[in-house]
């Protein structure tokens, strides 16, 4: 870099919109509004799992965000990506469970467990999503309704072959030794795996947003969100990074999944269709192609999810519904989608 | 091979098209244009509304692809070659509109634009801060806040960093200050020595003061062309094709 | 002046021509023989099986092409099709069940109930069909389907949750009702409901191709064909969309209503899930979007392939017995299903009915351009 543009560090900054922020902080006081019915320490813990709940929501979200803002592809079939990430897991942590790692493993060994059965659905989402871009969406780029029936179809297969593998019943998933049980601060009951849930999810977001913000190809995918057609016609060969974007979007949905089986402690092979029924609700709250707006909806719906769910468990998933029947009446684009 | 009026071509064209055609749906834009650029100077394509001037730029650079006919960048065959192959080999392309990426600031456009970020791109940085100052003040905003006179000078300004051979430019000119104008003429003829320059114009003022030879496209195919300094008197033929008194 | 003495328009002959010649054409025959195959089916096929997949692909037939309307001729992608199915089951369901036992106009009044509910829900849901854009209202109707859904389950007071609602019909169509035999054959509540189901499901198709090709039909194509056009011509899209929806959806609830008469049980999972909105819209694509007709196509062949494929595989299974995954390969026959779905989509996107008609169109074509 040159001098002169080493001297434009300090140049001008856009001010802050006041509209937009005040919107935020009477979005933010709304989550303080349970507290009329819920005792503070209850609140607490609902808040805890809330949150955590959210993170794990994100991961599912941030890839089907990405890969409708960047590619226009409708991917119905990212909970399936998620539900093998469970399975994938349930098999890793029964396998090191042999080695004593899992129900009687130390600290150490209990992060390892997870972080192995993490990394192996991680690599094995990313592969389905390779194979499902390159042999079905590239084919139907552009058409919506292909792209719904395809996906739903896929997701069909993606699910009976888990059926075929693992059986069609559900497992109960393996929690290690060091995650089991909770913290009680202050006679706030925080369950274990949920603060691991919480860093999982934060450390994903801090990630995700790294890239985008930081590196060339957040650059790229960030102009692509926008305008497809100027970033090919500036030399970069957008199918390859849509292949790779979908890989990722679907490797994120299986630690999401993985993540999710410990949390519950059980898998079945319905999961994926109800957490993308999630996912999509957050997706549309926080805006197509929006990763931040997928995060702030997350947290959003996960904590509305379990609010209510205390206050009328039959009312729960209906809320989050209402919430994203009342965006799209309003701001069908979301929160911080492009309009 | 079209010959020119008034002197024969020395060296070969940078781009042929031979017999394009060109569909949008069901709409037959391009319908035969035949056209050799050669490189080295500025061409304006010149013509009515809807003649086909942005399509015939759209189509070399491989956004809407030829449904018929050839076209040849420096001597390869770019028919159908995709719009990032057609980047690659060294074509700029600057649409008449949505050129710039609102999301991104001033600074990220400019990278984005860079294929490899190098020295020899950023020394091009220092001709383009002198060649449009303003983008410096604004190098960290997001490019959705600038004026449109300033999106447009953005766009033309990211296309003259990435090193093209070949830089396709659609209606700059479009809704810029006349003070604007005499910039980017400015800025235009300080490139187009080593960088040939397609452009499209309606503002006849522009054109003239920055090609040196045009193409003159009527209902999807090249019905005139020359040099700029016989068409700037001949008037007959503004008016026939240009509708200019 | 009688009307003999103005001349007609070219497309307004061609037309009078084509209605003219409408009872010698061959389709029409088809279509007869057709009716003719489901009065006679109990006749010749005495197993109750066959009824129930006849009965089934009779009800879904009119279901799908209901939904071909709202997708394939109006072209709005929604996924509340099976809500208004569900709508219409738990209407004359409930109606049915909480009359203790009911009378025929017990049935009546929980089809009309039906269509009430429909027409209202239809035009909550197309008035907001024109606000966003195609995709977020597909998602919306996503989302409201599997409310419903969901309201099946937890609102068990009134629906009894996922227990379902058990039911009996009145008087002759009454499953235990029999009186003797008829042409040799039982005469029972199943035959008469068979019947009156046969009757209302060829009004309802009738009903529909008539929709479809009256006036309302043909904007309704322009519409779809080229949008501006038509709001240039002067149409106001908003209406006839409306229009459709409605039609549509009501048809679907009393399509339910049927499927609840025929059942005699609905719970939410039968009549409200999304398995139901997919099975329709994989019946819907087979068959051919916006050809109608491919909704028997679709329907016959979906229903006959769910109801035989698990014997299929029984067979298959008995291939490779002791194997378990071999075993469980056979016995996911929805993973075939799966591969079918996905198969069809991307190669024949038309359907059996599109691709038949798209073959008949280039024969024309070719004759047209011999002459």
């Amino acid at each position: 870099m040159t001098s002169q543009t080493a001297s434009l560090a300090g140049g001008e900054k856009p001010a802050l919109d006041m509209k937009q922020v005040a919107f935020w902080v009477v979005a933010g006081g709304i989550w303080l509004l349970p507290l009329i019915w819920i005792d503070p320490t209850i609140y607490m813990v609902l808040t805890v799992a809330g949150v955590a709940m959210g993170m794990l929501l994100f991961l599912t979200a941030v890839g089907l965000t990405i890969i409708f803002g960047l590619m226009d592809v409708l991917n119905l079939a990212h909970g399936a990506f998620f539900a093998w990430g469970a399975y994938v897991g349930f098999t890793i942590l029964g396998a090191l469970n042999g080695l004593g790692w899992v129900e009687t493993g130390t600290l150490a060994q209990s992060i390892l467990s997870v972080a192995i059965s993490l990394a192996v659905a991680l690599v094995v989402g990313g592969l389905w999503g390779l194979v499902v871009e390159r042999l079905i969406i590239s084919k139907i780029y552009g058409d919506h309704l292909k792209q719904i029936l395809i996906t739903v179809g896929a997701s069909m297969i993606m699910a009976e072959i888990i059926k075929v593998i693992w059986g069609p019943n559900q497992e109960v998933m393996l929690v290690p030794a060091a995650f089991t049980g909770s913290y009680d601060i202050a006679d706030v009951v925080i369950n274990k795996f949920r603060v691991a849930a919480i860093v999982v999810g934060a450390a994903v977001y801090t990630g995700v947003m790294a890239v985008l913000l930081k590196t060339k190809l957040g650059i790229i995918i960030r102009a692509g969100v926008e305008n497809r057609e100027v970033v090919q016609a500036l030399g970069y060969n957008i199918t390859r990074i849509f292949t790779g974007v979908f890989a990722a979007g679907a490797a994120l949905a299986a630690v999401g999944g993985s993540m999710w089986g410990i949390f519950r402690e059980q898998i079945n092979p319905a999961m994926g269709e109800e957490n993308l029924i999630f996912a999509l609700i957050v997706v549309i709250i926080g805006g197509m192609g929006s990763v931040t707006g997928s995060f702030l909806s997350a947290m959003m719906v996960g904590l509305a999810f379990n609010y209510v769910a205390f206050l009328m468990p039959k009312l729960a998933l209906g809320v989050n519904i209402l919430i994203m029947a009342i965006i799209l009446l309003i701001r069908p684009w979301g929160l911080l989608g492009k309009e | 091979m079209p010959i020119w009026e008034g002197g024969c071509p020395m060296t070969e064209p940078i781009l042929e098209l031979s017999g394009v055609h060109t569909f949008i749906a069901q709409h037959h834009i391009l319908q035969g244009v035949d056209m050799a650029v050669l490189p080295g100077r500025a061409t304006v394509l010149l013509g009515r509304n809807g003649a086909g001037k942005s399509t015939t730029m759209r189509t070399v650079m491989g956004l809407t692809p030829a449904s018929k006919g050839g076209i040849r960048l420096d001597g390869e065959d770019i028919t159908k070659a995709r719009p990032y192959e057609v980047a690659q080999a060294g074509v700029g392309f600057v649409p008449e509109d949505q050129a710039v990426i609102y999301s991104l600031s001033v600074e990220e456009n400019f990278r984005l634009a860079m294929l490899n970020e190098n020295d020899d791109s950023w020394k091009r940085m220092d001709t383009i801060f002198e060649l449009f100052p303003a983008l410096k003040k604004f190098w960290r905003s997001k490019a959705g806040v600038l004026s449109g006179g300033q999106k447009q000078m953005l766009a033309i300004a990211r296309a003259f960093v990435g090193d093209h051979k070949l830089l396709l430019i659609d209606e700059p000119s479009k809704g810029l200050a006349p003070i604007v104008v005499d910039q980017l003429i400015d800025s235009l003829n300080h490139i187009a020595g080593h960088t040939t320059i397609i452009l499209v114009e309606q503002n006849f003022h522009m054109a003239s003061h920055v090609g040196s030879e045009y193409f003159i496209l009527d209902d999807g195919h090249v019905v005139h062309q020359g040099l700029m300094e016989a068409l700037v008197d001949d008037h007959e033929l503004k008016q026939k094709y240009l509708g200019i008194a | 002046m009688d009307a003999s003495n103005q001349t007609l328009t070219p497309v307004e002959s061609q037309r009078l021509a084509f209605e003219r010649g409408r009872y010698t054409r061959p389709t029409f025959l088809v279509q007869l023989a057709l009716v003719a195959i489901l009065i006679a089916c109990p006749l010749m096929f005495q197993s109750f099986r066959v009824m129930d997949v006849v009965v089934k692909i009779m009800i879904f037939a009119v279901a799908v092409a209901s939904y071909d309307i709202i997708i394939g001729y109006t072209g709005i992608i929604s996924f509340a099709h099976g809500m208004f199915f569900g709508l219409g089951a738990y209407a004359v369901g409930l109606v049915a069940y909480y009359s203790g036992s009911p009378h025929y106009y017990h049935i009546l009044l929980g089809l009309l109930l039906a269509v009430a509910m429909a027409m209202v829900l239809a035009v909550v849901i197309a008035f907001f069909s024109l606000r966003v854009k195609a995709i977020f209202f597909a998602m919306m109707t996503l989302a409201v389907a599997e409310f419903a859904h969901i309201l099946g389950y937890q609102w068990s007071s009134l629906t009894m949750g996922e227990d379902g609602v058990s039911f009996k019909m009145p008087g002759i169509m009454n499953v235990n009702w029999a009186d003797g035999t008829i042409l040799g054959i039982p005469l029972n509540g199943r035959l008469v409901t068979y019947y009156v189901i046969l009757v209302i499901s060829v009004l309802l198709f009738i009903g529909i191709v008539r929709f479809v090709r009256s006036p309302v039909g043909r904007v309704l194509k322009s519409i779809r064909d080229n949008e501006q056009r038509a709001t240039a011509l002067g149409y106001r899209i908003f209406r006839y969309r409306m229009l459709s929806t409605v039609f549509g959806s009501t048809i679907a609830a009393i399509c339910g209503g049927l499927f609840a008469m025929w059942l005699n049980y609905v719970n939410p999972d039968t009549v409200l899930g999304i398995p139901l909105m997919l099975n329709i819209l994989l019946m819907v694509i087979v068959g051919g979007l916006g050809t109608i007709y491919g909704g028997i196509v679709g329907a016959a062949f979906i229903n006959i392939a769910e109801t035989w494929l698990p014997d299929l595989q029984k067979v298959a299974s008995k291939l490779f017995p002791g194997n378990e995954v071999m075993q469980r390969l056979t016995e996911r026959w929805v993973l075939y299903f799966g591969i079918l779905y996905v198969l069809v989509v991307l190669f024949f996107p038309k359907g059996v009915m599109g691709s038949l008609r798209d073959m008949a169109t280039r024969r024309k074509a070719q004759a047209m351009r011999r002459d």
